[in-house]
């Protein structure tokens, strides 16, 4: 792979000034939840950042859509028309996107780049998905039936090559656990070792989602040994009641399917303050991509993402004060933490067992619990990372706001055997 | 207007290799194509039009000896296993094989189960060979580990 990109200043700064999210949820199985339908839930999310921002449906020029796989999952391919009138913006330009659970984190950068070259200059940008669920015929939104893993297992192969890689076969059976099964023999790791870093990882993460209103699973891991007659919660992790799915990776380290949406509004830096007193500026967005079929491809993408975006932005991962990592892939957490510069090369395991990446640890990460806590509603997922970044960057995440008001959050997505994107935010107040 | 001011079939004007049926037709035939890459030499593996390694538009036809080493690998589980070689009951994991030409890819390698793996793996990297694999309606290349290397 080449690595000769060099990013130019944006034509203007933009910022992000308005954020509204809905919960993560079971759509399916929760009464509370069942029956609402994409454009409802996009609807509700992107007014709510509208409201944030102070601004009316009227006053917004452009929106992006972004959905990881709006045709099995939703039974459309244009969904960005669809959901349109649910937020008075009928007529209007818009633009449906979908790169895997990588589209929350892009529709960031598509959304700045539509202000930067001053086409537009109030762009909502958001994302829904579904996943917990899919169409139950051909019927009305509402009628959703649990997604199934026969219509799941062979439609997640539809993200590798078809070329050559989904039927050479590697590539697909490398996405998990090449990174750690890597990182293990660098680093002299037993597997042992490896297993009791991602249980705490996954157990820390838990602690956030435990305070994140909106998390999808919220019951600390304590608790669920106690529950099932652990008097120490390390055993319990290690028990058959959290099983391993993969050489490495145990439930509590998978993600946690979720229907959710997200949305955020970005404006012009130069009048950002006229929408909100606390904006926050995007500073750059770094990107690679990789097809699975290329060995170590998370750790190279993110390499050459994060290169990027330092090199434009003059920081270094010192800078950071906050990290987000789609962490769909449990370990993905820590090995990218490693890997953008917010820990030290081969010592990140150590913070994990510390727990130092928790809301009030001094590495602070997926303050919503990440993945395999706060869920995964696939391309949404990544908006929903850049709605708890703005939150903690304003000081509005209450109990579970971390320490040091973070002047510099980095967002490091990942998805679609793999798109990657590293995203640098400054507070701007 | 009518057809006979038609100077050339678009078929004449347009008709370019097709590169994915030649790759898999290949390995059919116990053939593993590439590209060469016509200014820095990388091979490009599997074939595609530009060299991914230079960034040089042109490349040309040759071949691997589907020879090379076993770098890394890893098992799969419940998440990531490979359903088609699972019914198949073969036992397997994935890995990194470096050709011996050069190019590197995440591949499939057979005959590995967990106390094969055992042995090998403070071995690695280790030699393998090419194993073309009948899918039924396409042909594969897997790899297995060459004992007598």
């Amino acid at each position: 792979m080449l690595t000769n990109v060099k990013l130019g200043k944006n034509m203007r700064s933009v910022s992000i000034v308005g954020i509204g999210a809905t919960p993560f949820f079971n759509g399916v199985e929760n009464p509370t939840y069942k029956g609402l339908t994409n454009g409802e839930l996009f609807g509700y999310a992107a007014l709510d950042a509208m409201k944030d921002a102070g601004v009316e449906p009227r006053d917004v020029q452009f929106f992006f859509h972004g959905c990881a796989n709006p045709h099995v999952m939703d039974n459309c391919i244009t969904p960005n028309l669809q959901v349109a009138d649910w937020f008075g913006m009928r007529g209007k330009g818009s633009l449906s996107h979908s790169e895997g659970c990588c589209t929350g984190y892009i529709a960031l950068e598509e959304a700045v780049f539509a202000v930067a070259s001053g086409a537009y200059d109030i762009v909502l940008t958001g994302c829904c998905d579904q996943g917990t669920g899919m169409p139950d015929g051909n019927t009305p939104a509402m009628y959703r039936v649990p997604l199934t893993a026969e219509v799941l297992f062979p439609d997640l192969d539809s993200i590798f090559d078809r070329a050559y890689g989904r039927y050479l076969g590697g590539g697909p059976g490398m996405n998990h656990d090449d990174w750690i099964n890597l990182y293990a023999h660098e680093n002299g790791l037993s597997a042992d070792q490896i297993d009791d870093v991602l249980n705490h990882q996954a157990y820390h993460f838990r602690r956030n989602a435990t305070l994140c209103e909106r998390a999808i699973r919220r019951k600390p891991y304590d608790e669920m040994a106690k529950e099932a007659g652990y008097d120490d919660v390390w055993e319990y992790m290690k028990s058959p009641y959290n099983p391993k799915m993969s050489q490495y990776l145990r439930t509590s380290s998978d993600s946690c399917v979720a229907d959710g949406a997200a949305a955020c509004i970005v404006v012009p830096t130069e009048i950002a303050k006229q929408f909100n007193p606390k904006p926050i500026e995007v500073l750059g967005c770094g990107a690679s991509v990789l097809d699975a079929i290329v060995p170590h491809l998370e750790k190279k993408a993110t390499a050459e993402a994060a290169r990027q975006v330092y090199e434009l932005t003059g920081l270094t991962g010192d800078d950071i004060d906050l990290l987000f990592v789609n962490d769909f892939i449990g370990s993905s957490a820590f090995l990218a933490a490693e890997e953008v510069g917010y820990l030290p090369k081969g010592e990140g395991w150590k913070y994990v067992l510390d727990g130092r990446l928790a809301y009030d640890g001094d590495k602070p990460m997926n303050t919503n619990g990440g993945r395999t806590s706060y869920g995964h509603a696939f391309g949404t997922s990544g908006m929903a990372d850049i709605f708890e970044a703005v939150t903690q960057m304003r000081g509005d995440a209450g109990d579970r706001q971390i320490k040091k008001l973070p002047k510099h959050t980095f967002l490091r997505g990942f998805g679609g055997a793999q798109n990657v994107r590293a995203i640098i935010l400054e507070a701007n107040y | 207007m009518s057809t006979e001011k038609i100077k050339i079939k678009t078929e004449d004007f347009w008709n370019r290799e097709h590169v994915v049926e030649k790759f898999w037709n290949g390995l059919r035939e116990g053939v593993i194509y590439a590209r060469k890459c016509k200014e820095c030499g990388a091979i490009e593996f599997p074939p595609h039009h530009a060299c991914n390694t230079c960034g040089y538009h042109e490349t040309e036809w040759t071949t691997l000896k589907g020879t090379g080493i076993l770098k890394s690998f890893v098992f799969t589980g419940v998440l990531n296993a490979r359903l088609e070689l699972e019914d198949r009951g073969l036992k397997y994991v994935c890995g990194e094989v470096q050709f011996d030409e050069g190019p590197a890819i995440n591949a499939v390698i057979l005959g590995i189960n967990r106390k094969k793996a055992r042995l090998i793996q403070p071995k690695l990297p280790v030699r393998v060979k090419p194993v073309f694999y009948d899918m039924g309606r396409y042909t594969t290349l897997f790899f297995e580990v060459d004992e007598e290397a």
